[in-house]
């Protein structure tokens, strides 16, 4: 595969460097919901060899690694570390149709008695009762992401023209002084964030319920900065049917449509936000 | 609408749900990851504002209100299960 040629080299320095650290930690990407024991081939982060390690009917996927986490300044590296470590899950997600993916980094290492091999089967064993009913919830499904962002000068104006009270606070100010009518403006100003934050609650709870009924379950995550012109009022982690995120989509279209909304619609992702536990 | 998840501009999900999320492994069989968290920090602030809300302040109160009120709503919905098995 082309990824076995790209990392060809690189692999070849990684491994001499690696000479004298020996391979005792075991890189887990995914758990998957198979009992297979077999290789994925060289597909993994600096071109390791990803292979899976089964207990009864699951297997984690990984890769041998020195007992050290991944660590680096070089933001680029971080990034082709991190689109490897998604596209192991994705291989795995792809052939064995449900996995539990983990976080980035996390790696089993060996203790006095035990190799990390048996470690991890000792963990799988451990937790399998949790890891089957965790594979249950999320079989047949997948997370999408969705962002809904708002134009705040737009619902500022909007608001300016149907809020009684910011319009008698502005026809107020322009009876005022010059001095006076600066207080005014900063008690406007209030007014207006007051008013945008209740619009954003009753935006937020109209969508969340309508978003609710499409989906299996849902994560409210925090909002973020992104660009001046837009505010993110809802970022929400979606577990959805894999067939039935159309319903989903169609409803968030009816938002995209809202003057002033938009909607960032992404995925199928593997449940990364179903699978840490609540 | 359909999502995407082109690898250019869905980046920054990933790297939220990559490096915050997913399995978390409980044992002292897990190699010590200090600071290791803040590995992708540099990378996602160079993928263009990707200060919260929190830093950014203007909906910070109304962001965790939010946040607060569907934590109820999911409560309001276990509960009685949990009370039943209690009570048996």
């Amino acid at each position: 595969m082309g990824l076995e040629t790209q990392h060809g080299g690189k692999t070849q320095a990684t491994l001499a460097t690696e000479a004298i650290v020996q391979e005792e930690g075991r890189y887990i990407y995914c758990v998957a919901d198979a009992g297979e024991k077999l290789s994925l081939g060289r597909i993994g982060i600096e071109g390791h060899e990803v292979y899976t390690i089964p207990y009864r009917d699951i297997c984690a996927v990984v890769h041998n690694c020195p007992t050290q986490p991944y660590q680096s300044d070089d933001q680029e590296v971080v990034k082709a570390w991190v689109m490897t470590h998604q596209k192991v899950v994705d291989a795995a997600w792809e052939r064995w149709g449900t996995v539990l993916p983990l976080s980035f980094d996390t790696i089993i290492r060996e203790e006095a008695e035990e190799s990390a091999e048996q470690n991890v089967k000792d963990w799988l064993k451990q937790e399998y009762e949790r890891l089957e009913s965790q594979i249950g919830e999320v079989r047949g499904k997948a997370e999408y992401g969705v962002q809904v962002f708002w134009n705040p000068k737009l619902v500022a104006q909007n608001l300016t023209q149907t809020s009684p009270d910011i319009r008698n606070l502005e026809e107020e100010i322009k009876t005022k002084p010059k001095g006076l009518a600066y207080m005014y403006r900063q008690k406007l100003e209030n007014l207006i964030k007051h008013e945008m934050e209740a619009a954003a609650d009753e935006y937020f709870k109209n969508f969340y319920s309508q978003i609710r009924k499409h989906v299996d379950d849902v994560r409210v995550e925090k909002t973020k900065k992104v660009n001046p012109g837009l505010q993110m009022i809802m970022n929400l982690s979606c577990l959805v049917y894999r067939d039935r995120y159309t319903e989903l989509g169609e409803e968030l279209d009816k938002i995209n449509r809202m003057e002033g909304f938009l909607v960032r619609f992404t995925g199928p992702w593997p449940p990364y936000s179903f699978v840490g536990g609540a | 609408m359909e999502p995407t998840r082109n690898s250019h501009a869905t980046l920054v999900d990933l790297l939220d749900r990559v490096l915050d999320k997913g399995l978390v492994i409980n044992a002292d069989i897990i190699i010590s990851l200090a600071g290791v968290p803040l590995i992708g920090v540099n990378l996602r602030a160079a993928l263009a504002g990707m200060d919260t809300m929190l830093k950014y302040g203007v909906m910070k109160d109304w962001d965790e209100r939010t946040r607060a009120w569907e934590r109820e709503q999911r409560q309001k919905k276990v509960e009685p299960i949990c009370t039943a098995r209690i009570t048996r």
